[in-house]
């Protein structure tokens, strides 16, 4: 962590440097507190854990800008959990020095990188890790070092990435929910090929093209996804993380067609390890639609059809929960004053290993406070997979977040 | 005698021609000839950077605000570029819209979403779908081409609330069939192309709002601007109210200041 903030600092030397005039064109100081109970319905199966957590998390995010073509954005994250020591933690979302000009950008420092389509996830976003133990719905992630380039083109966004160091997913503690048994040991993470300190590269194209908006990526460095690594220390069983290098390359495609917008995302990777422990080569895609009526709810909702399919071809040896899945889902955005927006989701695993339904809505209270409930059911996973470790662990959040 | 028939009778010829011609001219000629002058006293603006503050009025006079900022900038072949930012409410502060209006064919719509540093294709269609939550729709506020009605010309009254001018009224049918309305029914004065008001006519050609612009300013001695939309919702009775309260022409914006790396800039 102290590494982060190292490199952080270097990137308020950065402006120092370059400006001659300290004091920004443009200042903007913001926060959001968010008070949240985590509730699980069903009694702990696992020995140590919990049955509610209730928690508070503070993110302040301080924006500066130079007319001459640069920002600095910093945004810290603090979450304190009644009941998971883990889940209480301190993460930098960004912190990040950016300059630009007119067909170029360069940053450095502590940044967040979106580079998916699809809904159900995403696939191509390598860059970030997820901070899996903040939001289960794995959309949370963890502020990433990096030096970055983007040239822009008429043949579209060149992107260079160098990232210096390597984040671990963040996991459940013994107190927390949806984990496997025993949870992940402490301080014996392994790095396969390297140290936290490898670096890793990444290259991505994507363009538009008429109503299509098309990328391509390439990625060396560690898999996002630990392997599990299975110790018997003191006739003890321990679960310890591991992370191998990968190579990858992968895309996405987007056609926007009427009210309809057609999805896909695809990558092949070799150097992962399998459920079986084994390292192989293997290909991943989610495709998918959204199809949206506009204006067919009440004065002004928006009803949207979501249908994708998860393919993943290790099958039952994936890592991943969606690796033959359809997930089927309905947004309701009402467009109302107060901006209601809800999204009910199945997810149906071809191959018989359970469903999923999940549950997200939004709306403001007042101008400076909103209101959120999100949750997951998870049923009738088959004995040994992921879905059944988490059997007991359906959820339901409630959240209120203030805005200053 | 010689002069006479030099010049006298080809200006007289000339001018029959031209009487015939504009005797010959349909309504629906006329509507589209008044767009397109309409249409060319607003070329050349090059560029416009405005802040706006927006009042949405329910049925029961509750209000809400939202505020929000806009560039644009004006293409020689092809529709305006613009991206929109919102600063109030909180929780959608910092979202943005980029567009791309396009004279023939579909614009191209990303909505960029700061939590989650996420561009977002939006499909096109969605122009008829309220704006944030206000009585205007995205079809309202979009760039308006002239390649995307049919116009007819009526008739010319006074103008509504401004009994010195006269206005010219005129219906505009939308060509794209994902268009919330059926026809725009406009007054526009005749003496600077300022529209003064607008009907606009749902899908079962029933009376669905009415759009009132005042407070119009002139800008580099050419370019007028409204300063003040009054939307009415007929069915709900609910309004919005926009409030201009900032423009500045030609700040020098250009392409490079509208693309999806952009947009994740815009504060």
């Amino acid at each position: 962590m102290h590494l982060i903030v190292l490199s952080f600092l270097l990137t308020l030397i950065l402006p120092l440097l370059s400006h001659a005039d300290l004091d920004p064109d443009f200042m903007e100081y913001k926060a959001e507190i968010t008070l949240e109970a985590w509730l699980f319905p069903e009694s702990p199966l696992y020995n140590g854990q919990e049955h509610n957590n209730y928690s508070i998390a503070i993110e302040p995010e301080i924006y500066s800008e130079w007319a001459e073509g640069s920002n600095l954005v910093f945004r810290p994250f603090i979450r304190l959990d009644s009941e998971d020591s883990n889940r209480s933690h301190i993460d930098i979302r960004e912190g990040i020095y950016s300059w630009y000009g007119e067909d170029w950008e360069s940053s450095i420092g502590i940044g967040q990188v979106f580079w998916g389509v699809t809904e159900s996830r995403n696939l191509v976003d390598v860059i970030n890790q997820f901070d899996a133990v903040d939001d289960p719905t794995f959309r949370t992630k963890l502020g990433q070092p990096l030096i970055n380039a983007t040239l822009i083109r008429d043949t579209g966004y060149y992107e260079f990435f160098i990232l210096p160091y390597f984040r671990e997913r963040t996991s459940p503690g013994r107190k927390g929910r949806l984990r496997q048994d025993p949870e992940f040991s402490k301080g014996t993470t392994k790095f396969e090929g390297g140290s936290q300190w490898t670096p890793e590269l990444a290259l991505r194209w994507s363009n538009s093209i008429g109503n299509y908006d098309v990328s391509a990526h390439s990625f060396l460095g560690y898999a996002r996804a630990p392997s599990i690594d299975v110790q018997i220390v003191g006739g003890q069983l321990k679960y310890e993380p591991n992370y191998q290098r990968v190579r990858q390359i992968g895309g996405t495609l987007q056609k926007a067609s009427g009210a309809t917008i057609y999805k896909l995302e695809w990558l092949a990777k070799d150097g992962q390890k399998d459920i079986n422990f084994r390292r192989g080569g293997y290909f991943a895609t989610v495709l998918g639609f959204e199809h949206t009526l506009y204006s067919s709810i009440g004065d002004n909702g928006d009803l949207g059809f979501l249908m994708e399919y998860n393919f993943d071809s290790r099958h039952a040896r994936s890592t991943d929960t969606m690796q033959d899945d359809i997930f089927v889902a309905a947004r309701l955005t009402l467009n109302d004053s107060k901006n209601t927006e809800m999204l009910f989701a199945s997810i149906l695993d071809l191959d018989g290993d359970g469903q999923i339904y999940q549950l997200d809505f939004g709306r403001r209270i007042n101008d400076s406070l909103t209101f959120g409930v999100q949750g997951a059911i998870y049923q009738n996973g088959r004995l040994g997979s992921n879905l059944y470790i988490l059997r007991q662990d359906s959820w339901l959040e409630i959240n209120f977040k203030q805005y200053f | 005698m010689k002069i006479f028939m030099k010049f006298i009778v080809p200006v007289i010829i000339l001018s029959i021609c031209n009487i015939s011609m504009a005797i010959a001219e349909t309504p629906e000629e006329k509507g589209l000839r008044l767009a397109i002058e309409g249409d060319l006293t607003g070329q050349g603006f090059k560029d416009i950077l405005s802040k706006s503050e927006m009042t949405l009025r329910n049925a029961q006079g509750e209000e809400s605000i939202r505020t929000f900022s806009s560039k644009t900038l004006e293409m020689e072949n092809d529709g305006d570029k613009s991206i929109f930012i919102f600063h109030h409410p909180k929780d959608v502060a910092g979202t943005a819209i980029l567009t791309f209006t396009h004279k023939s064919g579909p614009d191209d719509q990303w909505l960029y979403l700061p939590a989650l540093k996420r561009v977002k294709r939006i499909s096109s269609d969605n122009k008829s779908g309220a704006f944030v939550g206000s009585e205007f729709a995205y079809e309202d506020l979009s760039s308006q081409e002239v390649e995307k009605y049919t116009y007819k010309w009526i008739e010319d009254v006074p103008c509504p609330g401004d009994e010195q001018e006269m206005c010219y009224v005129s219906e505009s049918y939308p060509e794209d069939k994902s268009s919330g309305y059926t026809k725009r029914v406009s007054w526009v004065d005749i003496n600077e192309h300022r529209a003064r008001k607008i009907d606009y006519y749902d899908r079962k050609d029933k009376l669905l709002k009415t759009l009132i612009l005042s407070d119009y300013k002139q800008y580099l001695g050419k370019f007028w601007n409204a300063h003040s939309l009054k939307m009415v919702n007929h069915n709900t009775n609910k309004e919005t109210d926009i409030v201009i309260s900032e423009t500045v022409y030609q700040t020098g914006l250009k392409d490079s200041d509208f693309n999806r790396q952009t947009l994740k800039r815009a504060r």
